[in-house]
Order: structure tokens, then sequence, then C-alpha cells
């Protein structure tokens, strides 16, 4: 009797330490599929936004648009590129730090849309100007960089989004800062109107920006060691 | 039907209202050496008293006439003439007149507006915190400096304060807001994905909404004709 209890008690054990082991074994390959999935989502360029992402991006675009209150007092003095050269460190800086921890294409779409919404009110072909620039920043990180998986490609974006609003400045400068002088010739009441001025201007935007978009990398990197932000 | 005929004042259907300011600045961007263009930006800043708010008009005279002046003289003083001065005014008035439909705005109704043609659940949920944010960044920004101030740090001229002392806690903090801001928004039933959604309170477009693209387009075939 005694010998059939032990028997079944050693039965019920092994059958309930093999279904643990089959339960646990189901676990881990849940767990494998779920990283894999994982993986997968994040090889890929393009990636769905969520909520957070959203959230992030459109309080970063709200800094930017504090941080660029000043505008207005600055956009009617008649030298070429000093819009730029005001919010080159901000409007670099902060779509770094937004590009950074949003690492999906349409980030730097979304912080302009976000940051412009405000000048769909007072110039809208501003918004438009700034969603184009954007939108081409874009387009050359993903042709580039493949994507926003390196710091790189978040210090790039943010590094040439401002300047590429130069042209279309430019062009914007000359036709509305131009007029026909006393003879009938064409006249420039702009700074700038020179190529030399131009190119200088031009090439301190650039290096403004690329500081901005290295500083936001470097703070990034900082929180990500900190913990604040998940790598 | 019956809502369509009803007047209300300073309350342009959101769409209608920056429809209308852009092609106010287009056009008169495209006619400013002419001298039309004058005569119909103030026809068209007159039928805004009659659809906008009229304090949000004559603030906008206020910025037309420093802005529009500076530029006049500029104009005038490069190119000693008069006509070339006016064609400036032109440019400088086509923002300001252009402007005014969209100012007059608010956000809430935008976004509604937005909500209602089934925009993008992203776009409206981000423009209104854009728009609801700013007072909530300054206090952080005031808390992070008087933290600053508290560690005996008293300027932000110097790069290393400002980077180690401001700009590192100030991201900490928007980055702990925004999750907890996402997280409160999710569980209030926010969605990305277009789920069905309840809206209140809706904006129709009324008669005087075309009327006012209507006068506005009027405006411009007389300027093209005549």
């Amino acid at each position: 009797m005694e010998n059939e209890r032990e028997n079944f008690e050693n039965l019920v054990k092994t059958l309930s330490e093999s279904s643990e082991d089959i339960s646990k074994s189901e676990n881990l390959k849940k767990k494998e599929k779920e990283k894999v999935k994982n993986s997968e989502e994040n090889n890929k360029i393009f990636q769905k936004f969520k909520i957070k992402d959203i959230v992030f991006l459109a309080i970063i675009s709200c800094i930017m648009l504090l941080t660029g209150a000043f505008m207005p007092l600055v956009s009617n003095i008649p030298l070429f590129g000093i819009i730029q050269i005001c919010l080159g460190l901000q409007f670099s800086l902060f779509p770094a730090i937004g590009m950074m921890k949003v690492r999906k294409p349409g980030a730097l779409l979304f912080m302009s849309f976000f940051s412009g919404v405000v000048l769909i009110f007072m110039n809208t072909i501003m918004f438009f100007c700034l969603l184009l620039c954007a939108l081409i920043a874009e387009i050359l990180t993903i042709l580039i960089c493949r994507g926003y998986k390196s710091d790189w490609a978040s210090f790039f974006a943010a590094t040439i989004y401002l300047p590429l609003t130069l042209p279309f400045l430019y062009l914007w400068y000359k036709f509305f800062y131009s007029f026909k002088g006393e003879e009938g010739q064409a006249v420039s009441a702009f700074i700038g109107s020179d190529a030399g001025t131009a190119i200088g201007m031009s090439v301190a935007v650039i290096a403004l920006c690329a500081v901005g978009a290295l500083i936001g990398v470097i703070i990034i990197r900082e929180l990500k060691k900190a913990g604040v932000i998940k790598k | 039907m019956r809502n369509f005929f009803t007047y209300k004042y300073s309350n342009l259907y959101p769409l209608i209202a920056i429809v209308g300011g852009l092609t106010i600045v287009i056009f008169s961007l495209v006619y400013a050496n002419d001298v039309r263009c004058s005569y119909f930006l103030i026809a068209a800043y007159l039928i805004m008293f009659l659809f906008i708010n009229y304090k949000t008009c004559l603030k906008s005279l206020i910025y037309l006439t420093i802005i529009g002046g500076l530029f006049f003289l500029i104009a005038y003083l490069v190119s000693n003439r008069l006509d070339q001065g006016l064609s400036m005014i032109n440019r400088v008035a086509a923002f300001t007149v252009g402007m005014i439909p969209g100012v007059s705005l608010g956000t809430d109704r935008l976004a509604r507006n937005l909500s209602q043609i089934r925009a993008p659940r992203s776009l409206t949920i981000g423009m209104l915190i854009v728009f609801s944010f700013m007072p909530t960044l300054l206090n952080e920004s005031r808390r992070v400096k008087e933290g600053m101030k508290a560690r005996g740090s008293f300027t932000v001229l110097n790069p290393k304060i400002l980077y180690r002392a401001f700009l590192i806690p100030f991201i900490t903090r928007i980055v702990d807001i925004s999750d907890t801001l996402s997280l409160s928004i999710e569980t209030r039933g926010f969605d990305l994905h277009n789920k069905n959604y309840s809206l209140y309170k809706k904006e129709y477009i009324r008669f005087s909404d075309i009327l006012f693209l209507l006068l506005i387009v009027l405006g411009i075939i007389l300027v093209i004709i005549l």
C-alpha cells in the first residue's frame, strides 16, 4: 500500500515538473517571438507613431516656439539670414533632442507642423516653407542615413533643417525687398544681396545649427546614461 | 438650414478664414506694384470689420502704420520713387490684412473644425498641447532657474552653467512631464487610430462665411478687370 502511494506521488511530481517545464519553455518561446517582433519593428525605417511620441514632439515644439518668440522683432530687419542667425541655436538643439528621443521618420515634420501652427494664423507662407524644409531634411536623412537609428542621423537632420530655409529666404528677400530705382534699374534694399555676404551668413547659420544639434545630441546621450531616457 | 442664414459677428468658419487670409496675401503680393492693389487692400480691410472683431482689426492697423511706414521710408529713400514706396507698403499690408482672419480665430475652434473634417488625431492633439503648454513650460523654466539660484548660479550666460544647471534639469523635467501627460491622455481614452468620437459643438458654414469669401473674390475680379 505504501509503495503504491509513493509511486503515485512520484508520478504526480514528475507530471507537475514536466508541465512546469512545458509552460516555461512556452513562455520562453513567447518572449523570443516578442523580441524578434520588436527587433523587426525597430529595424523598419518607417514606424508608427505612438501617443507618447506625439506628446513629446508637441512639447519640444512648444519650447522651440517660446524660445523663438522674439522672431517678429527681427523678421523685419532687412538683413539676409538674420532670422536664421537668431533662431539657429534653438531650431537645431530642440529638433535634435526630439529626433534623438523619437527615432522615427516624420518626427521633424511633426515638430515643424506643431511649431509652425502659430504661423498659420500670422504668416501662412512661412508655415508651408518650414514644412517643405522639414520634408526635404527628412528625405535627405532617410536617403543618406537610412532612418534615425544612429545619432548622426538626428544630428544631420537637425543641422540642415533651418539652413534649408536660406535659399527660399533669399528668393523671398529678392522678391519682397526689390523694386525699381530712379532709372528703372532693379534695386535690392536688403543687406546681403551680394554673393559674399549671403555666403558668409549662410556659413554662419550652418555652423550655428551644427553647434545646436551637437549640444542636443550630447544632452540626450547624457540623459540616456543617467537612465532618464530609455535606450 | 435655419442656422445657415443666421449672422454671428466675429465667428468665421475657421477653414474659410484661413483660406480667405491666404487668398488676400497671395493676390496682394502678386499685384503689389499696382495702385489698384492698395484699393483692394483698403476694401478688404473694411470688409473685415463686418465679419471680424473690430478690436483685432484696429490692433493690426497700429502694426501696419509702424512697420508699413518704416518700409515705405526704406523704399522711398533707396529708390527716390513714391510708387516703389507704395508697393512696399502694399507688401506689408498684404500680410497684415491677410493675418486678421487667422488671428481672430480661437485655437479650440480650429482644432474642433479639423476634428470635424476627420483630420488625423495626432495633429489636433499636438496642436492643442502646443497652445495649452506655454504657461506650464514658462513655470518649469522659472522653477529650474530658482533651483540654479539655490545652487549659487545666478546667470545663464555662462555656457557651462547653462548646460549643466539649466538645460539638463529642464529637459529631464520635460521628459517626465511628457511621460505623465501621454499616460494621462491614454487613460482618458484618446487614441491615434481613427475611431469614432463625439464632438459636442460643431462648426457649421454659414451664409456670412460664403459672403466673406465672395466679397474677397469679387475684389480680386474687380482689380483684374478694371
